[in-house]
């Protein structure tokens, strides 16, 4: 099948000549093995190779030093607690639970609710441009709940949020709407 | 029973194209194909709908698992040998105990190759303390802009 000739096809055409031509003999190799060799590499390569690299998400926080102060009236306050419950407020108002714990935690209720909350954010960023969106999740809370927030700020075209820890003085606004989770401790500096 | 035999034909196909074709594809994908060690820590990274890339080169990775400990990693050999000590030159990365030892190699790693970029990878399911504490590390040794693993969300 696969095999490389070298026959003697030529030797003959130029007899007359004065140098003589050394005979060459026909050699036949068998490729079998090299080509079964070639296809098992790559198959091996096909295999382990992985071509999706994993994306990321990029995060600006203010350095440690500076203070930067926002009217209350532009900023808005999202904090999220273990249960998966998402409060809202603006300025030091009473916060308001605008996502229901269970649905962060139910895959099939997440993509709606999520989108829910991207809308929200939406109207309130249109209505006040200048508005900075702070997020606040709660220490017992898991990773997935700030990804999925940040995520839906990032479609949502919203840039101007940060992240800050939640403090006890954001318990006591949360329990004034119902908030009833593990307390929120103070951190050290 | 007379059985009638058809005559077959010899049939040779000309291999050729095939094989050539199929070293074609075995010099691209040894070539394109680049071997990880393998990593020490495991997380299940959340999905976003991001779409920017990992850099490839000079960057320095905070995993945290899902229990909340916290391993740092770099990818340059000579560099995992400065800072961590000459084992780590097979090693990816290595367990943080605390705070203050992160922001301590953090610091050091960024002074032997100033070009680093910090990467947060953690788990689906880290507790949030331990990635806040990853984040207040960083805002204290003025890493202010870094940026967060994740998988591509398929919706």
């Amino acid at each position: 099948m696969a095999a490389v000739e070298s026959g003697e096809s030529r030797s003959h055409a130029r007899a007359g000549k004065k140098h003589k031509k050394k005979r060459r003999l026909g050699i036949r190799i068998d490729m079998t093995p090299m080509v079964d060799i070639a296809f098992l590499l790559l198959t091996f390569f096909m295999l382990t190779t992985v071509f999706s690299k994993p994306q990321t998400m990029e995060i600006n926080l203010p350095p440690d030093e500076s203070k930067v102060d926002v009217a209350e009236s532009n900023l808005l306050t999202v904090r999220i607690v273990p249960d998966g419950t998402v409060y809202c407020s603006m300025g030091n108002d009473v916060p308001e639970a605008i996502v229901p714990g269970a649905e962060l935690k139910d895959p099939e209720k997440k993509t709606r609710a999520l989108a829910k909350f991207r809308q929200l954010m939406q109207e309130r960023n249109r209505s006040n441009p200048k508005l900075i969106t702070l997020i606040k999740v709660h220490r017992e809370g898991t990773y997935t709940m700030l990804v999925d927030i940040i995520d839906e700020l990032n479609l949502a075209n919203i840039s101007r949020f940060s992240i800050a820890p939640m403090l006890p003085e954001d318990q006591k606004l949360m329990e004034k709407a119902g908030y009833t989770g593990p307390p929120v401790l103070a951190v050290g500096p | 029973m007379p059985k009638i035999k058809k005559a077959r034909v010899g049939i040779k196909i000309d291999m050729t194209p095939m094989v050539d074709v199929a070293f074609l594809l075995l010099t691209f994908f040894m070539l394109t194909t680049q071997f990880r060690p393998q990593e020490d820590v495991s997380v299940i990274i959340p999905s976003s709908h991001s779409v920017i890339k990992l850099p490839e080169t000079d960057v320095m990775t905070v995993t945290v698992t899902g229990d909340g400990t916290i391993h740092l990693g770099l990818d340059s050999q000579q560099l995992r040998a400065a800072v961590f000590g000459p084992e780590y030159r097979l090693k990816l990365s290595t367990q943080v105990a605390d705070k203050e030892t992160l922001a301590k190699l953090m610091i050091e790693a960024r002074i032997r190759n100033p070009k680093l970029r910090t990467v947060v990878k953690a788990d689906k399911a880290a507790p949030y303390g331990a990635i806040e504490d990853v984040m207040n590390t960083l805002q204290k040794t003025n890493i202010t802009r870094f940026n967060l693993v994740t998988d591509i969300e398929k919706s």
